[in-house]
């Protein structure tokens, strides 16, 4: 099968990308270096072509008790424009996807779910719809989103779309949906809107100064924040108990998957933990961790983290924070830690 | 276009070679191989006086996304090895050639199969 393309494909090979496979879409990796990159965004503002992410539009008169119903945040709490990051879970209290819901008006809402996981989240949505009045449309093919993110993208976006934005909260410029969202942990904002525009936005934030980041850096900048990563941090079978995310759940709203976690919640269970290595090194997935000369786990992420100098990863441990652990890279025992997140 | 000093011996597997007066060769990366690697940012260097057979990986270059293994171009005693980059492995991307080299190898017997520095280029062409 052959790749994907963004439509701004000739635009990143022109910039010096190196292209690589990611969820079936050929996307830049890399332009500079992923350090360089990873610091323009915490130190200036970058930009972030990720049109291979989903969106799903829910319409009628139903989409808040229905998206309350599929995901575990109760949407009536939300107000016309809020955005809210929260998760979709299968009747085991399992995580299907990880999604920010968008509430445009009543009657309207859009999920962004991950690139590899739009088609299993459209059938999920559709399977459990019979009951609630409202249509569901995957819009994914026909929209594009731009990520604009560090401390200098309100003033950029302020500049190109005269506009501003303010944290999980979305505004409609024209043809386009501006959101104070990311997955970075920096001021700044999402685009989304229909893909022949995508070009015009790109070229714009790009003259205006932002610096192009490839998916490499937006790996490590999610990862300093302890942001998961679909089909790493959780892959089917991670519970939201189990990823440390209680705070997306509202308990007071009946959602598939909370019995599961309202028994998971008595027993005890292993909890995805930072990591955080004393030692020099760089850390990888899979990387074995152990405890008391005892493997315990193994590292669903792990990199370096450029701002620290240091390796941090996540793994899902039944300690304490503060607890000593090794990793086992190439037969030597690394020291590291259990720290909270985020690491920055 | 990556740099390729004539001055220099070179391996398929990309590191570079320098023979002293004393027979010792000094050993770095190329300059084509820092650049596929990217940002180095941890080396992990063998200890003086370890000895290795040629082809054996003797240190592991890190960038943020991958680990090369780096291979003992001949067999034969690490003499010297360069601690600086252990602080500032990002000297290996600033200058391959210069500051950034890695070990110096005592070998046990005269080069055999190095590439020169038109094969080389040739090689990554």
């Amino acid at each position: 099968m052959s790749l994907r393309k963004t439509p701004l494909s000739k635009q990143h090979i022109e910039l010096g990308a190196k292209m690589v496979d990611f969820a079936g879409w050929e996307m830049p990796i890399q332009y500079s270096s992923i350090i360089s990159e990873h610091k323009s965004v915490r130190e200036t503002a970058g930009i972030f072509d990720v049109s291979h992410m989903g969106q799903i539009f829910v319409r009628g008169p139903d989409v808040v008790k229905f998206l309350s119903y599929i995901t575990t945040w109760n949407m009536e709490r939300q107000k016309d424009g809020d955005c809210r990051y929260c998760h979709i879970l299968n009747e085991k209290g399992q995580i299907i996807d990880d999604t920010i819901v968008y509430t445009i008006n009543p009657n309207e809402c859009l999920l962004v779910p991950n690139a590899s996981k739009i088609i299993e989240i459209r059938d999920w949505l559709l399977a459990h719809s019979n009951e609630f009045n409202v249509t569901i449309q995957d819009l994914s093919d026909l929209y594009f989103c731009l990520a604009l993110q560090g401390p200098e993208a309100p003033r950029l976006l302020g500049q190109h779309l005269n506009t501003s934005v303010n944290s999980f909260q979305l505004k409609k410029s024209s043809d386009v949906i501006v959101s104070g969202t990311g997955y970075t942990g920096e001021l700044g904002c999402e685009i989304i809107g229909p893909l022949d525009q995508i070009e015009f936005h790109w070229e714009a934030l790009l003259d205006m100064g932002a610096i192009p980041i490839g998916l490499g850096a937006r790996d490590t900048l999610r990862l300093e924040k302890g942001y998961l990563l679909s089909g790493q941090d959780f892959k089917g079978s991670e519970t939201t108990l189990e990823t440390n995310y209680a705070w997306v759940i509202d308990w007071d709203h009946d959602f598939i998957g909370r019995e599961a976690l309202m028994s998971q919640k008595k027993t005890k269970y292993s909890k995805l933990s930072g990591i955080l290595l004393e030692d020099r090194g760089v850390l990888r997935p899979g990387c074995p961790v152990f405890y008391n000369n005892t493997k315990v786990s193994e590292l669903t992420s792990g990199s370096l983290s450029p701002m620290l100098r240091k390796g941090i990863g996540l793994s899902y441990l039944d300690l304490d924070i503060d607890s000593k652990i090794t990793l086992e890279v190439r037969g030597k025992h690394l020291n590291a830690r259990v720290v909270r997140t985020p690491f920055l | 276009m990556s740099e390729v000093p004539d001055n220099l011996s070179y391996t398929k597997d990309h590191e570079w070679m320098l023979i002293d007066d004393g027979g010792k060769v000094r050993v770095g990366i190329t300059d084509h191989a820092q650049d596929a690697l990217s940002d180095v940012v941890f080396v992990e260097l063998p200890e003086i006086g370890t000895k290795f057979s040629e082809g054996d990986a003797m240190a592991v270059a890190e960038s943020v996304k991958a680990a090369s293994d780096i291979y003992a171009p001949v067999s034969g005693e690490i003499v010297e090895v360069n601690d600086k980059l252990e602080e500032s492995p990002e000297l290996i991307n600033e200058s391959p050639y210069g500051v950034g080299w890695m070990v110096v190898i005592m070998p046990d017997n005269k080069l055999e199969n190095t590439l020169d520095s038109e094969s080389y280029r040739k090689l990554i062409d």
